[in-house]
C-alpha cells in the first residue's frame, strides 16, 4: 500500500493557491482539514465512474504516490476500457480542498452561508428531532425524498419508504423520464440502442459525442468510421454530432416531432414500411395510420423549415437501409410539452422499419433470467434481493398522483418539480421537510426563484452531497457523503445483448470524517427508531446476498470489475441466434426462418407494440393515439432559447471540480450574425437575456452554427452561490430563464423558452 | 536511433472532449494553468448548411529537426535515443530560448520545477512502464494512435499507409510527427 502526503496530492489536482485560501475559511472543507494520511487500496481497482449519470467501467490506480490515473475497464468491451474528461478528472474532485468532509449545521439564515461543523451523533440527532417532529404532527408523507437516480438511490428511497413517505423522486422528469415512459408506453419496456451495428442513423439532437454515453458514443463512431454508417442529424444549433453527420438539418426548435410525423407518413403512404412485423408486432397500427394521413413532408416543411423532399428522401433512404437502420430517441432536453408524442414519434418510426431485435436497431435487455431460459443452462447468475419483511405501505398517495395522466410516472422517478407546487400552494398537500442525497434542483430544476421559495418554505432542509451545491447551500443540514472513489457498492446490472454485471470499489481509504451515503441513511434510519428495517451489517454482507454466498462468484466480479456472460443475442438476428444455438447444447429450438422471433413477447396489455394505447387512451383522455399539437414556445418578438450538454461538464454536478472548472467556467450565448447585427451585439459583448421569469447575463459567440431565430448555450453554469467558488457567477443560470412548466402523461420539466437578448 | 515514435491524429473520429487533454495532466501532473496537450475545436468555417469544425491538436510536434534543440545552450533539451524530444530539468536554465524557438508554441515554463516543459510522449510515465501515452489510452474514439513508423507492421505505419494524412507547418523543415488525418467535410470517411 502506498502512502500519500496530502499536500502532493493537492498539488497534483491542480489546485491554485488563491482558491486555497479561500476555502481554508469554510468550516468542514477538506482544506480545513490538517494532516489527513491518504491511501490507495490497491495497485489497480475495477469500479464504476460517478462523474455523469453513464456509469461507465473503470481502472484507477495512484501513480507515484502523487495521483490517481483513472482509465476504462478493458473487460467492458463496448467501452472499449475509454474515459472521457469528466472521468479522467475524478481524482480531481476527490481532492479538491472545497469538498465537504464533515457534518454542517447552518447557523445563520437559511441560504446565508454561515456553518458550523458537528458531529456525525448531532447531525443523526438533528435528523431524527425534525423528520419525526414533521411526521408526528403532519404525516410521513409531508417530507420529500429526492436522490439523483444510481446506484445507491435506492438506499435512499428504502429510508424513505421505512419513514412511510410516499413521496420520492429522482432527476427522471428533469431529464431522461420521457423517452423512457414513452417506450413504456409502447413497448412496456425501456429499450437500447445498437448504434454500432447500425447502417443508417436520424438524429434529433442527441448529441452523443458531447453529452458523451461511453458506449453509444464510441458505437457510433464505429457505425461511421466502420461500417459507413450515414448519419442525418435534425438540429437547431451546429453541435459536434451536427458536424459529424452527413446531413445536417437546422430544424426549428421544438418541431421535431413534425419531422418524425412526416417520416412515419412517408413510410406507410409509399408502403416503405415491414408489413409483416406490423402485422405479427403492433396493435393500434390502424388508428395511428388514419392520423398521420395528414402529416405530409409538405404539411412538416412549413412547421419544421426542413424541406418536404429531404423528409421525403430521408424516409427513403431509412426504409432502404432497414431493418439495420435506427432513429435515436434521444436522451434530455424535453423541447415543448408535446414531450410524449414527441418521443412516441420517433419510436413509431423504428416499429414501422421493423427494426426491433436486429441488428443497428433498437432491442430490449437481457438479463440473466431470461438469457439464461433461451440458452437452458444457468450462463449468469441470478443476482438474489435481499429482502425486509414488514415495510410499512405508505398511507398518504404520492403529490404528483392526483392527476390521473402520470399514472406511468412515478414508477420512473415521479414529478419532480411538483414539490415546488405542494410546499407553496399545498397542492395537492402541504410538504414541510425535505431531504435530498446528490441532487441538485437549484441548478437542474426551472424557475430557480421558485425553487428557492420553494426552500425557504420548508421547515427543515437536508441535503447529502460531497460539496455544498447550489442546493445544499439553502439546506439546514449537510451530510458529507464519501466520493466514490472512496466506497463500495452493491453489484450492479449492466445487460446489454446478453448478461453483465459490474461494481463500484473504493480506489483510495476515506479522506475526512465523510461516509458512503448508504451508510448515512442506515444511520438515520437508526436514529429515527427504524433499524428493523436494516437486516444488513454492511456492503459486503449485500454484496454477498446477492450473489447467493457463492464468494467465488462475487470474488470474481470484484476482481474483474465488469463480467460479461454468454454471447450477444438480438430475437430476430439469424447470425445471433446460429451462433447461441451452437454455443448451448440445450437452447432453445429456433423458428423456421432461424430466429427466435416467436418468442419476442412485450410487456404491454395485449402482449404486442402499442402504437396507439388503449391504456393511455384510459389515463390520460385524447392521448390514446399519437398525434402533433402545436406548442407554442415563444413570442414573436422572442428568440427560442436552447440548452444542451458539453463534453467536460455533467449538468448539475461537475462544474466546481477543479481541472474540469479550468477547461471550461462558463457559458457563452450562440447567436447568429444577422441575429446578433440586428441587436448591435459584436463577439464577446456581454449580453442581457430575458425570459418571463428571469433575466441573466453572460457573453456573445456570434457563429453561423445556430439559427437566426434561437440562441444556445450549454448548461449547468452561472451558480449564485458563494460556496461554488469556481463555479459562482461564471455564465448564465439556465434555470433561472425557463419558466416552470410540466409536459402532459411524462411529466417531464420544459427546457425552451423565449428570451429577448440585449447588448449591456 | 532504430525507433521512429510517431502520433497519428485523426481529425474525422476527434471529437474535441478533451478526455485526452485530461488524462495528459492527470498522468504527467502537469500544473494548473499551463499544458501539455489541449484539442482546440476551431470554427465552425464555411456557409450554413455547409459548416464545419476544425479539430486541432495542439501539443510538441517531436520535431526531427527540432529547433528548440538547435538553440538550447546547455544541451538541456535533446533528442534521446528513441528519438522523442526530452527537458534535462535539472539542465535546464530557463532562458526560454526555446520557448521562442519553437514554431508550435508548445513549450512552457512549468510552475513547479521551473524547468521548460511540454508532451514528451509520456516518455518517463507511460512508455516507461510500457504502455501507451495516456492520451491515446483514453481517447473514447480512437483517434489517436501510437507507434513505432519504422515497424512496417505497428498501426501508426499501416494508418500512415492507407489513408491520407498532413503534418502541421511542414514548411518550416521541422520533420513534425505529428501526423494529422484530415476532415472530410460532412460525414466520417470510412
Ligand atoms: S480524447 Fe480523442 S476525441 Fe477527445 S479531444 Fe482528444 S483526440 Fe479528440
Ligand atoms: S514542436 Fe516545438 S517543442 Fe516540440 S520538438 Fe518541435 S520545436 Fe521542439
Ligand atoms: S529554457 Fe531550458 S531547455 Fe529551453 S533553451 Fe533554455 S536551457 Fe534549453
Ligand atoms: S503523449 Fe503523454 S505527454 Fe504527450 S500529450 Fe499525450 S498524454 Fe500528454
Amino acid at each position: 500500500m502506498i502512502k500519500l502526503d496530502r499536500r502532493n496530492f493537492l498539488k497534483g489536482a491542480g489546485a491554485g493557491s488563491a482558491t486555497c485560501a479561500l476555502a481554508t475559511m469554510l468550516p468542514g472543507s477538506l482544506a480545513a482539514l490538517e494532516n489527513a494520511p491518504l491511501q490507495g487500496v490497491g495497485k489497480e481497482v475495477a469500479s464504476i465512474c460517478e462523474m455523469c449519470s453513464t456509469r461507465c467501467p473503470i481502472s484507477a490506480r495512484v501513480v507515484d504516490g502523487k495521483n490517481v490515473f483513472i482509465t476504462g475497464n478493458k473487460e467492458a468491451k463496448s467501452f472499449g476500457g475509454k474515459v472521457c474528461a469528466r472521468g479522467g478528472a475524478g481524482h480531481s474532485l476527490l481532492y479538491d480542498p472545497q469538498r465537504i468532509v464533515n457534518p454542517l449545521k447552518r447557523v445563520g439564515e437559511r441560504g446565508e452561508g454561515k456553518w458550523a461543523e458537528i458531529s456525525w451523533d448531532e447531525a443523526y440527532e438533528m435528523m431524527a428531532t425534525n423528520l419525526n417532529r414533521i411526521k408526528r404532527e403532519h404525516g410521513p408523507e409531508a417530507v420529500a425524498f429526492s436522490s439523483k437516480k444510481g446506484s445507491l438511490s435506492g438506499h435512499f428511497f428504502h429510508l424513505a419508504k421505512a419513514f412511510g413517505s410516499p413521496n420520492t423522486f429522482t432527476h427522471g422528469s428533469l431529464c431522461p423520464g420521457a423517452y423512457v415512459i414513452a417506450a413504456k408506453s409502447m413497448f412496456g419496456t425501456k429499450l437500447k440502442r445498437d448504434l454500432g451495428n447500425s447502417k443508417y442513423i436520424i438524429n434529433f439532437g442527441h448529441n452523443i459525442y458531447e453529452g458523451i454515453n461511453m458506449s453509444e458514443t464510441r458505437g457510433m463512431m464505429k457505425a461511421q468510421s466502420e461500417r459507413g454508417a450515414k448519419l442525418v442529424v435534425f438540429e437547431p444549433r451546429f453541435s459536434v454530432v451536427a458536424d459529424k453527420a452527413d446531413e445536417w438539418h437546422a430544424v426549428r426548435p421544438g418541431t421535431d416531432v413534425a419531422v418524425a410525423l412526416a417520416l412515419c407518413h412517408v413510410l406507410i403512404t409509399d408502403k416503405l414500411y415491414d408489413q409483416s412485423f406490423v402485422e405479427r408486432y403492433v396493435v393500434g397500427f390502424e388508428e395511428f395510420a388514419r392520423e398521420v394521413k395528414a402529416y405530409t413532408p409538405e404539411w412538416a416543411e412549413g412547421i419544421t423549415d426542413v424541406k418536404a423532399k429531404d423528409i421525403r428522401r430521408i424516409a427513403y433512404e431509412l426504409a432502404a437501409a432497414a431493418p439495420h437502420a435506427v432513429v435515436d430517441f434521444g436522451h434530455r432536453a424535453t423541447f415543448t410539452t408535446e414531450e410524449f408524442d414527441m418521443r412516441r414519434a420517433i419510436f413509431a418510426a423504428n416499429v414501422l422499419i421493423g427494426n426491433i431485435e436486429r441488428k443497428g436497431g433498437l432491442y430490449l435487455g437481457k438479463k440473466a433470467k431470461t438469457y439464461n431460459k433461451f440458452a437452458g443452462e444457468t450462463v449468469a447468475p441470478k443476482l438474489a434481493k435481499p429482502g425486509v419483511e414488514g415495510m410499512p405501505k405508505p398511507t398518504a398517495k404520492r403529490i404528483d398522483q392526483m392527476d390521473k395522466q402520470y399514472t406511468m410516472v412515478w414508477k420512473n422517478g415521479g414529478v419532480y418539480q411538483s414539490i415546488l407546487a405542494a410546499t407553496l400552494e399545498a397542492k395537492p398537500y402541504q410538504l414541510r421537510g425535505w431531504v435530498m442525497s446528490r441532487t441538485n434542483p437549484m441548478q437542474t430544476m426551472t424557475d430557480r426563484a421558485k425553487v428557492l421559495e420553494a426552500l425557504k418554505k420548508m421547515e427543515f432542509v437536508a441535503v447529502c452531497d460531497v460539496y455544498i451545491s447550489e442546493t445544499a447551500a439553502y439546506a439546514d443540514l449537510i451530510l458529507p457523503e464519501s466520493t466514490y472513489l472512496e466506497r463500495d457498492e452493491e453489484i450492479a446490472d449492466k445487460s446489454g445483448k446478453n448478461p453483465a454485471y459490474y461494481v463500484r470499489q473504493r480506489v483510495v481509504e476515506t479522506i475526512g470524517n465523510t461516509k458512503p451515503s448508504w451508510q448515512i441513511f442506515k444511520e438515520v434510519g437508526d436514529a429515527l427508531g427504524l433499524s428493523k428495517f436494516y437486516p444488513w451489517e454492511n456492503m459486503e454482507t449485500l454484496q454477498l446476498a446477492q450473489m447467493k454466498r457463492d464468494d467465488k462468484a462475487l470474488r470474481h466480479i470484484r476482481e474483474k470489475g465488469y463480467v460479461s456472460y454468454g454471447k450477444p443475442l438480438m430475437l430476430r438476428e439469424p447470425s445471433m441466434v446460429a451462433k447461441f444455438i451452437d454455443t448451448y447444447a440445450n437452447a432453445r429450438k429456433a423458428d423456421d426462418d432461424g430466429t427466435y422471433a416467436s418468442a419476442l413477447k412485450f410487456k404491454t396489455p395485449s402482449g404486442k407494440i402499442e402504437l396507439s394505447s388503449a391504456a393511455v387512451e384510459e389515463f390520460a383522455p385524447g392521448r390514446g393515439v399519437i398525434r402533433y399539437r402545436d406548442a407554442p414556445l415563444k413570442r414573436a418578438d422572442e428568440l427560442y432559447f436552447i440548452q444542451g450538454k458539453v463534453a467536460v461538464h455533467t449538468n448539475g454536478a461537475t462544474h466546481n471540480v477543479p481541472i474540469l472548472a479550468n477547461l471550461m467556467a462558463d457559458n457563452a450565448v450562440w447567436i447568429h450574425p444577422v441575429t446578433a447585427g440586428r441587436l448591435g451585439i459584436s463577439h464577446g459583448d456581454a449580453i442581457r437575456l430575458t425570459s418571463s421569469v428571469g433575466s441573466e447575463t453572460s457573453y456573445a459567440m456570434v457563429t453561423p452554427g445556430i439559427r437566426q431565430d434561437t440562441v444556445f448555450a450549454y448548461m449547468g453554469f452561472g451558480s449564485k452561490n458563494k460556496e461554488l467558488i469556481r463555479a459562482s457567477g461564471k455564465g448564465l443560470h439556465c434555470g433561472n430563464l425557463l419558466p416552470d412548466s410540466t409536459a402532459p402523461v411524462v411529466g417531464m420539466n420544459l427546457h425552451t423558452t423565449g428570451v429577448k437578448v440585449e447588448k449591456v | 536511433m532504430n525507433k521512429r515514435y510517431v502520433m497519428v491524429h485523426d481529425e474525422n473520429k476527434c471529437i474535441g472532449c478533451q478526455a485526452c487533454n485530461v488524462a495528459c495532466r492527470s498522468e504527467n501532473g502537469t500544473p494548473e494553468g499551463v499544458t501539455r496537450l489541449q484539442v482546440r475545436v476551431e470554427g465552425p468555417f464555411g456557409q450554413a448548411p455547409n459548416l464545419h469544425f476544425k479539430y486541432h491538436r495542439v501539443s510538441c510536434q517531436q520535431c526531427e529537426d527540432a529547433p528548440c534543440v538547435k538553440v538550447c545552450p546547455t544541451g538541456a533539451a535533446y533528442v534521446g535515443e528513441d528519438g522523442i524530444v526530452t527537458i534535462k530539468e535539472d539542465k535546464c536554465v530557463g532562458c526560454m530560448y526555446c520557448v521562442a524557438a519553437c514554431p508550435y508554441k508548445v513549450r512552457f515554463v512549468n510552475p513547479e520545477t521551473k524547468a521548460t516543459d511540454k508532451c514528451n510522449f509520456c516518455k518517463d510515465t507511460r512508455l516507461a512502464r510500457g504502455e501507451l501515452p495516456a492520451c491515446v489510452t483514453v481517447c473514447p474514439t480512437d483517434a489517436l494512435t501510437f507507434g513505432d513508423a519504422n515497424e512496417p507492421d505497428s498501426e501508426v505505419a499501416k494508418l500512415l499507409n492507407t489513408k491520407p494524412s498532413y503534418q502541421d507547418k511542414i514548411h518550416l523543415g521541422t520533420k513534425p510527427r505529428i501526423y494529422r488525418i484530415p476532415t472530410k467535410r460532412g460525414g466520417i470517411e470510412s
